[in-house]
């Protein structure tokens, strides 16, 4: 059988069997939830609870309870929308782009990764429904016959490439999560002892049972699946840049953003899971699964996309030198002087100087500096977003409308509000889920489990 | 004589492959294996086809991108053409570019769907299906042949069981029906 | 397909019904019999229809119950407007008006510039907005309570009886009438009541009286034809708002100001504070108020040689070279109150040979001149006891004038005091009876403001209270009796040449008849005459003794001025805030400062930033408080530095600060809260909007003086947020939205010095070509030019004044909501049509390059305005693009283009995602962030939300619902009504046919409308002009709007 070559760390430690794996990924379930997440759960819940009464407030009074004005249109609530976009992009990369390149590692994190896309990808979708000023009509969006005859919506617009792209891109994510889950529902429903939650495993899980059929069927899936995935990672993002890159506005007009935006994506995407993984390896103590090697690898990835991320911006400045448009150059240095050069420089150093800091081994393997840096890096990725829509709008062509954007206690509100919900969906995620693909770990383990490393 | 059906449990997969490959050495037929996940090399030994799904989705992506250029042919280009900033809509080509990232997502959309669909069905899981796994540890540690005496008019059952005594068996379940 | 056939079933349909005019509704009703032809997916359709419906209910604004007509009156069509010829005029705004009526509800007003003195200022057509104001009284009122008409009758016939019997005095104080048959009405009163003492008082709060006397043209200034000026010098004089007929002047003033024209007019402005004649003139120098005399001397001067130079003589001698260049062709115009500064001024006209060319004596403008002295002995006398009967109309003493505190001491000894004001305002509220009289559109009357042209006012709609006109108070009153209306016609009997009948419904038509200077006098002599008025009036004002005391005077003024100088001034929009309740009005932004609802301290910025105070402005950062006191009186506000205005000065707007005692004033007046609900002050009343600056006018020898000195500027540490719709003052020299140059450069230079073609560098066969932008294109445009119509503006920088009438224009044709201060603050203006003003930089491109300045440094100088800048004032609305970035990024397609070349915006299909605002390069989008004609926070200000305020709503333009974009149509509404009314009459659309309410309302035509592919129209000539260029072209918008570079008349050097 095949032989990973023994330097290679093993990816799983101790000396685990198959019962082993089982037992560590569905106790917890059966068993009752730590302290600590009752704890978690409760903050988390009531975050959400304050974030979905201002968008209640939002929706009842009118867009203006936000901070907009005629010139500025957008600001916090497309930012929130790209970033919640850009940390969904981690978790489809991982499970499908890395099973493509047979990159067996991911097996341990793409699970949850998974999940995290499809709650990133809840919240960032809510924003282009809430930020519509008329949300009671945004089936408008969709090309319904109607009323009023033949009236269809505009697909030249970016906005509804947009509208297609993220639909897409939810469904199809959370299909290929549901299939990888199907089988290990499975081995819950088998395992678990109460009644009641047999029942449910049971239909969650589809009526599985592991047939050599249904399994080379399952394999082909997940690799067409996968396969169909990774041009659809990168598209969503290009087509959300698009709503800037398409546009006339100085600092939106340029041919650069859709791979600058994926890359961005991905950098914020990684470092999200990090924060995540790195939680959850502690509460659920899963040590020996997401190992230090995971957490490099992450970071390695991180610095790559980082790095990238760095040199888009600087193309940019460069850009609007070097084409000369009076309007694109005063609008680059606008930003790195004119009223909003705090949060251009905040971007700076979060995103492009911090994650250097990852070539050191020793840090790039510290589980306390990493946590610290996702933060870091996902606070850098938000005031990316904010500095490309806001600076951009607030001084455009005409000096006459130039003004500024202050936020309110609503959009405040709204955007703590979309990570106090995340936050609690991934929770009972990791309550209630597999929070490991216990099928792919099982095919894996002789290959690089510790113990079959060892022995060979 | 009586049908039955023999379920021969292993305990790891690779005993379960080179069991596999005794008993169908011997001429036994296997009818189905069940395991916690999948047992690579299993399939041409107890002789299961390849999967056609890829093909599925292909056909479903075609579908969906000719839906896509229909529909925005017919919305755009047909039905109600109107001057959207200037933009061409005089003929579908010079206006399709813009459609570009559409008929993308859509094919997407309907390959990915479709396949998915298709493999639910096929598979018969869907929600509320009964399981049919002969035992529930075999989508934990275990891992199952399933012989049918039906399959294998040439031996008697006893015949059978011993031939699967004779391989690293964990456990042996034998019904009749 | 279905649809196609119902459109052309629909288009033959309409078509026959237009030949046999049937009522509209009947039209409609067809074209939706029509429209059902179509079966297929009808399920589809229902279903979306119950869909939208349900939504539609949940969240649209539910259905107002509609009456119809049940006996359709004569003249009135459903749908179709009226308008009325007719007149309007307070006392210092004075214009012919056409009132535009739906179902017998004024709307709207605009100027008839066929007959009569067509030009309008925002204030004017603003005022139909007032008529709708549901604070105005309902009927008669005792004191507080109401009573009827009979009882208050009773009383003023009782009151003049005894007076009469005692042969006490009875003065009526009204703002300076102009109306030949009011004052019959006030002679026939006086004969009713011989030996009653009944005297006429007029009292204007901005007085011009100084200049009256000058000139010797009693109760009026002397007619100043602009037209024929070839040089304009300008003391303190802002003829374009602050001044007697200030409209008329200003499209004088515009046409003798076309650079093409033979000769371009040049204007020379001295003053303090920056003016809008100011900003537009060639050439501006700030000055004291206390060197305005001297200016004026030193220029009489230059040009005499009499009297002596002095301090200002280097800064005048240009303006003094120019005047002598031209006599007899020139006009020097001084704008203060002051007796002397006005003698010297008519001394160099005289000089100049001006008087009787220029500047007409016998052709005088009865406007905005008051009797300060007359007042003044008034107010004494009240205060004695004296006065027995004292009634009063179109005055609020009590407010506004100097005299305040004593006046309504002195009120209080009125044995009986009647006001006929419509509003319980600061005077009325103090008198024993209000006899409220109607709003002008209501009423009846007759005017003579400028010689020898008499014009009229015909009530537009029965008065919606009770109220009754007061001249037919006193007609009543009088023996003669009868309605005012027939005593009008009689007194127009008596000047008509032949038939009377057709003589009056002639002059009725037009709303006004020429007489000509020979006119016969039908007006009773105005009764009352001051002593000083009459001997100042007889007196030669032009005699070198009078001059040269006048000179000795202003010296001494010069040499006595001490600390910080004080200009008191009237805003464009509140004006002597007789209006200050019109919610259009208050959000109108000033002109220069861009600020609306307040008034301020005006400052020079390096003086503010010397005295510590806020120098920029913006929504969150407040503007820094001060208190002035001169003469000890004291005003509080905030300041706002204005580059251009005089260091050592301070300027504030009279006009605000009304009702502040919780007068039942208006709704608008007054400060709201953020969330809704009036701003009260610590003795629970209504925080007016602003102060009231009145109180620091000074009476000087009898006349009110609105310059004062030895004022103190001492901040108080507090902060007040300002309102402003434009928070970013200089143009960064972007050549592409702004073009001027100078007239020599225009008359001599090619186009290409002044007016730059955006081209690109392009390789075509191998070398490379410039090409014009609108060449360089990915795809074929859509057939726009050339086919059909192709509706366009062009817009000339050069004619734009500022005035901002267009605005309110806009306003009132398209239901744009008034959103209040706070919004304005957090710049969500709703205008469709705004004004940009930019103040040059000391700083600009070429400057930067050639002292090598670093770019960043370069651009952060260039946010600096001047000292004393020179000003563009910008007309900006939506462009129209025929490549409209908006267009192409709305998911919904709710923002299309139409084959005639308009931006069209779909309210009813924008779900609101103001994608397409952001993509607009010139900010022209508005969007509705509340739901403006329901919500708790606009109740105050937004007439919509008022019972009454709604009826001057426009039935043809939508109100729009919260969460949809608007923004400006180019009044489609009018363009169809045109196209339907050609279509009646058979014949195509003719040039000049539609109006566009901006283009309409400008008073100085800087704003074309037509169809571009008309090549006979004026706006294609306009279009295709060595001076039109399209802003922002090199964008590739391809708007539909061109403007024209802006050209000043002056040399290079003086840039």
């Amino acid at each position: 059988m095949f032989k990973e070559a023994s330097i290679r760390e093993p990816l799983i430690l101790g000396n685990k069997s198959y019962g082993d794996i089982t037992a560590d990924v569905v106790g917890p379930i059966e068993n009752k939830a730590p302290k600590g997440w009752y704890i978690a759960i409760t903050i988390s819940a009531l975050i959400a609870l304050w974030g979905i009464g201002c968008i209640l407030y939002l929706i009842g009074t009118g867009i203006g309870t936000w901070g907009l004005n005629k010139t500025v249109g957008w600001a916090w609530d497309i930012t929130n929308f790209v970033w919640w976009v850009g940390i969904g992009h981690a978790g489809t990369l991982i499970s499908a782009v890395l099973l493509l390149f047979r990159q067996r590692w991911r097996m341990a994190i793409n699970r949850s990764a998974e999940a995290m896309t499809i709650f990133a990808v809840i919240m960032a979708a809510m924003f282009p429904g809430i930020h519509m000023g008329r949300l009671w009509l945004g089936y408008f969006v969709f090309p319904l016959p109607n009323q009023f005859g033949s009236l269809w919506v505009n697909f030249n617009s970016p906005l509804l490439w947009d509208v297609f792209a993220i639909s897409t891109y939810f469904s199809v994510s959370l299909v290929f999560w549901y299939i990888g889950l199907i089988p290990d529902f499975a081995t819950i429903r088998d395992r678990i002892k109460t009644p009641v939650a047999k029942k449910v495993y049971g239909i969650l899980s589809f009526g599985w049972s592991g047939k050599a059929k249904n399994w080379t069927r399952f394999e082909e899936v997940s690799l067409v699946l996968a396969g169909i995935a990774t041009p659809l990672v990168f598209s969503v993002h290009s087509i959300v840049s698009m709503d800037f890159a398409t546009s006339v506005i100085p600092g939106w007009h340029t041919t650069i953003f859709p791979p600058y935006f994926v890359s961005g994506a991905v950098f914020s995407g990684f470092a999200m899971v990090q924060t995540l993984m790195l939680i959850m390896r502690k509460t659920m103590r899963l040590e020996n699964y997401v190992t230090i090697k995971h957490v490099e690898y992450m970071n390695i990835v991180i610095i790559v996309t980082g790095s990238i991320v760095g040199v888009a911006y600087i193309t940019e400045l460069f850009m609007s030198w070097y084409s000369g448009v009076e309007y694109e150059s005063y609008a680059f240095i606008n930003r790195f002087s004119g009223p909003y050069l705090w949060a251009y420089w905040a971007m700076m150093t979060c995103n492009v100087i911090s994650p250097q800091l990852f070539w050191v081994k020793k840090w790039r393997r510290s589980l306390g500096f990493t946590f610290v840096m996702s933060i870091i890096v996902n606070i850098g990725m938000w005031f990316e977003r904010f500095v490309i829509i806001v600076t951009s709008l607030h001084r455009d062509y005409v000096p006459s409308s130039w003004s500024m954007f202050h936020p309110t206690f609503v959009d405040i509100g709204v955007f703590i509000g979309t990570i106090g919900i995340f936050f609690t969906l991934f929770l009972l995620f990791a309550r209630f889920f597999p929070v490991l693909a216990l099928n792919e770990l099982k095919s894996i383990l002789k290959v690089s489990g510790e113990e079959h490393k060892n022995k060979h | 004589m009586a049908n039955s059906v023999i379920y021969a449990m292993y305990d790891d997969d690779q005993t379960l492959l080179k069991a596999a490959k005794e008993l169908v050495g011997k001429g036994i037929k296997v009818k189905d294996c069940y395991s916690p996940f999948p047992v690579h090399g299993i399939d041409p030994v107890i002789g299961v086809t390849r999967t056609r799904l890829g093909i599925v989705s292909f056909m479903f992506g075609l579908g969906g991108l000719s839906l896509a250029m229909l529909g925005t042919w017919y919305f755009m280009i047909h039905d109600w053409p109107m001057n959207i900033g200037g933009k061409p809509n005089f003929a579908y080509h010079l206006n399709m570019p813009a459609f570009v990232p559409i008929l993308f997502e859509f094919t997407v959309f309907c390959a990915a769907h479709g396949m998915a669909l298709t493999y639910l069905i096929r598979n018969k899981t869907l929600p509320g299906m009964p399981a049919v796994n002969p035992d529930p540890r075999t989508t934990d540690n275990r891992f199952v042949l399933e012989i049918d005496s039906h399959d294998n008019q040439g031996m008697t059952t006893d015949a059978l069981l011993e031939a699967i005594k004779g391989t690293e068996v964990f456990e042996l379940n034998h019904k009749k029906y | 397909m279905e649809e196609l056939h119902g459109t052309k079933e629909f288009m033959d349909s309409s078509a026959k019904e237009f030949k046999t005019e049937l009522p509209v509704e009947e039209f409609v009703a067809g074209a939706a019999q029509a429209d059902l032809s179509s079966g297929r997916r009808d399920f589809l359709k229902f279903l979306g229809f119950s869909v939208g419906a349900a939504t539609l209910a949940a969240c649209e604004t539910p259905v107002v119950r509609a009456i119809p007509y049940v006996i359709k009156p004569e003249q009135v069509t459903p749908g179709m407007p009226t308008y009325y010829a007719s007149t309007f005029h307070d006392g210092f705004d004075y214009g012919s008006i056409l009132v535009k009526t739906r179902e017998g509800r004024p709307i709207y007003i605009k100027g008839n510039k066929d007959h009569g003195h067509g030009s309008l200022n925002a204030r004017i057509n603003a005022s139909v907005l007032s008529l709708y104001d549901s604070t105005r009284l309902t009927g008669p009122r005792k004191g507080s309570e109401s009573t009827t008409w009979a009882s208050a009758d009773e009383a003023i016939k009782k009151a003049l009886i005894d007076a009469n019997a005692a042969s006490a005095e009875v003065v009526l104080l009204t703002e300076p009438i102009a109306s030949p048959s009011t004052l019959n009405v006030i002679a026939e009163l006086k004969a009713n009541y011989p030996s009653a003492n009944i005297s006429h008082v007029p009292y204007a709060p901005v007085s011009f009286e100084a200049m009256s006397q000058a000139y010797g043209t009693a109760n009026g200034t002397p007619y100043l034809d602009f037209k024929s000026a070839k040089v304009v010098v300008c003391v303190a004089a802002d003829f374009m708002n602050d001044f007697p007929l200030s409209a008329q002047y200003t499209t004088a003033y515009g046409s003798a100001r076309k650079p093409e024209g033979k000769w371009m007019s040049k204007h020379f402005q001295f003053e303090s504070i920056m003016s809008l004649a100011g900003s537009n003139a060639d050439v501006r120098r700030a000055i004291k108020p206390s060197e305005e005399g001297l200016v004026l001397a030193s220029i009489y001067n230059h040009i005499t040689g009499q009297g002596s130079s002095n301090a200002t003589s280097n800064i005048t001698k240009g303006a003094a070279e120019a005047l002598k260049a031209v006599p007899g062709e020139s006009l020097v115009i001084c704008g203060n109150n002051d007796i002397h500064c006005q003698n010297i001024a008519v001394a160099i006209n005289e000089a100049l040979g001006n008087i009787g060319n220029t500047i007409q004596k016998d052709k005088t403008v009865q406007l905005a001149v008051g009797d300060g002295t007359a007042f003044a002995s008034l107010v004494s006398k009240m205060n004695s006891g004296a006065v027995d009967v004292l009634m009063m109309h179109g005055v609020n003493p009590a407010y506004d004038s100097p005299m305040a505190e004593e006046f309504k001491t002195g009120l209080g000894k009125v044995t009986n005091s009647f006001s006929f004001s419509s509003h319980a305002d600061e005077t009325a509220s103090l008198c024993a009876y209000i006899m409220p009289s109607n709003h002008a559109l209501e009423s009846w009357n007759d005017h003579h403001v400028v010689s020898g042209h008499y014009a009229l006012s015909q009530p537009c709609i029965q008065p919606l209270y009770d109220t009754r006109q007061y001249q037919g108070t006193l007609l009543a009153m009088s023996a003669k009796g009868g309605t005012y209306y027939d005593f009008i016609k009689s007194t127009w009997a008596g000047m008509a040449q032949g038939d009377a009948t057709a003589f009056w419904n002639n002059a009725l038509h037009n709303g006004s008849v020429d007489m000509g200077l020979q006119a016969p006098v039908v007006a009773a002599p105005v009764t009352v005459k001051s002593a000083t008025q009459e001997v100042t009036a007889a007196a030669p004002t032009n005699t070198s003794g009078s001059v040269s005391t006048s000179i000795a005077a202003v010296e001494k003024t010069a040499s006595s001025a001490s600390g910080i100088e004080v200009v008191l001034y009237t805003k464009q929009g509140i004006g002597t805030g007789a209006q200050a309740t019109n919610p259009w009005l208050q959000e109108l932004p000033d002109p220069i400062t861009k600020v609306c609802w307040d008034n301020y301290i005006t400052m020079s910025p390096a003086q503010a930033k010397e005295m510590g105070f806020t120098l920029y402005m913006a929504q969150e950062t407040p503007a820094s408080v001060a208190t002035v006191e001169v003469n000890g009186k004291k005003v509080t506000l905030p300041v706002v530095p204005v580059p251009g205005q005089k260091a050592g000065t301070v300027g504030i707007a009279l006009g605000y600060g009304r009702g502040a005692n919780g007068e039942h004033i208006g709704n608008a007046a007054f400060q709201t809260k953020e969330y809704g609900g009036y701003d009260l002050d610590d003795s629970g009343n209504k925080k007016p909007i602003g102060a009231n600056a009145y109180a620091l006018v000074a009476m000087v020898n009898g006349m009110a003086s609105y310059t004062l000195s030895g004022a103190t500027v001492t901040g108080t540490g507090e902060e007040y947020a300002i309102a402003s719709t434009q928070t970013h003052h200089t143009i960064m020299d972007r050549e592409s939205v702004l073009k001027e140059t100078v007239l020599g450069t225009f008359k001599n230079g090619e186009q290409n010095d002044y007016n730059r073609p955006h081209t690109l560098k392009m390789h075509e066969h191998h070398e490379v070509v410039d090409k014009p932008i609108k060449e360089v294109d990915l795809w074929d445009p859509h057939p726009v030019e050339g086919i059909g119509h192709w509706w366009g503006l062009s817009i000339d920088l050069s004619s734009c004044l500022g005035c901002g009438a267009c605005i309110t224009a806009c306003h009132s044709e398209n239901n744009v909501p008034v959103v209040g201060k706070d919004e304005v603050r957090r710049s969500r203006d709703m205008h469709w049509l705004r004004i940009d003003r930019y103040f040059t930089s000391d700083m600009t491109k070429e400057k930067g390059e050639a002292e090598g300045i670093g770019t960043i440094d370069m651009y952060s100088k260039m946010e600096i305005p001047s000292e004393n800048p020179s000003v563009v004032h910008m007309p900006m609305m939506c462009q129209h693009c025929n490549h409209a970035p908006c267009e192409t990024v709305c998911p919904v397609a709710a923002t299309t283009h139409s084959s005639e070349g308009l931006n069209q915006m779909t309210y009813n299909r924008c779900i609101g995602t103001r994608y397409c605002a952001n993509n607009c390069p010139y900010k022209v989008r508005r969007f509705n962030w509340f739901n403006y004609k329901a919500y708790a926070k606009f109740s105050e200000v937004n007439p919509s939300q008022d019972m009454m305020g709604r009826m001057v709503l426009n039935p043809d333009v939508t109100v729009r619902s919260r969460g949809v974009m608007e923004k400006c149509s180019m009044c489609v509404q009018r363009i169809q009504a045109g196209k339907l009314d050609s279509k009646i009459k058979g014949i195509p659309v003719a040039d000049g046919s539609i109006e566009t309410a901006c283009s309409e309302a400008c008073p100085n035509n800087c704003i074309t409308f037509g169809d571009i592919n008309d090549t006979g129209s004026k706006v294609h000539g306009l279009r295709n002009d060595k001076r039109a260029y399209l802003a922002l072209e090199e964008v590739g918008t391809q708007p539909s709007i061109n403007y024209m570079v802006k050209v000043r008349n002056r040399e290079e050097t003086l840039a």
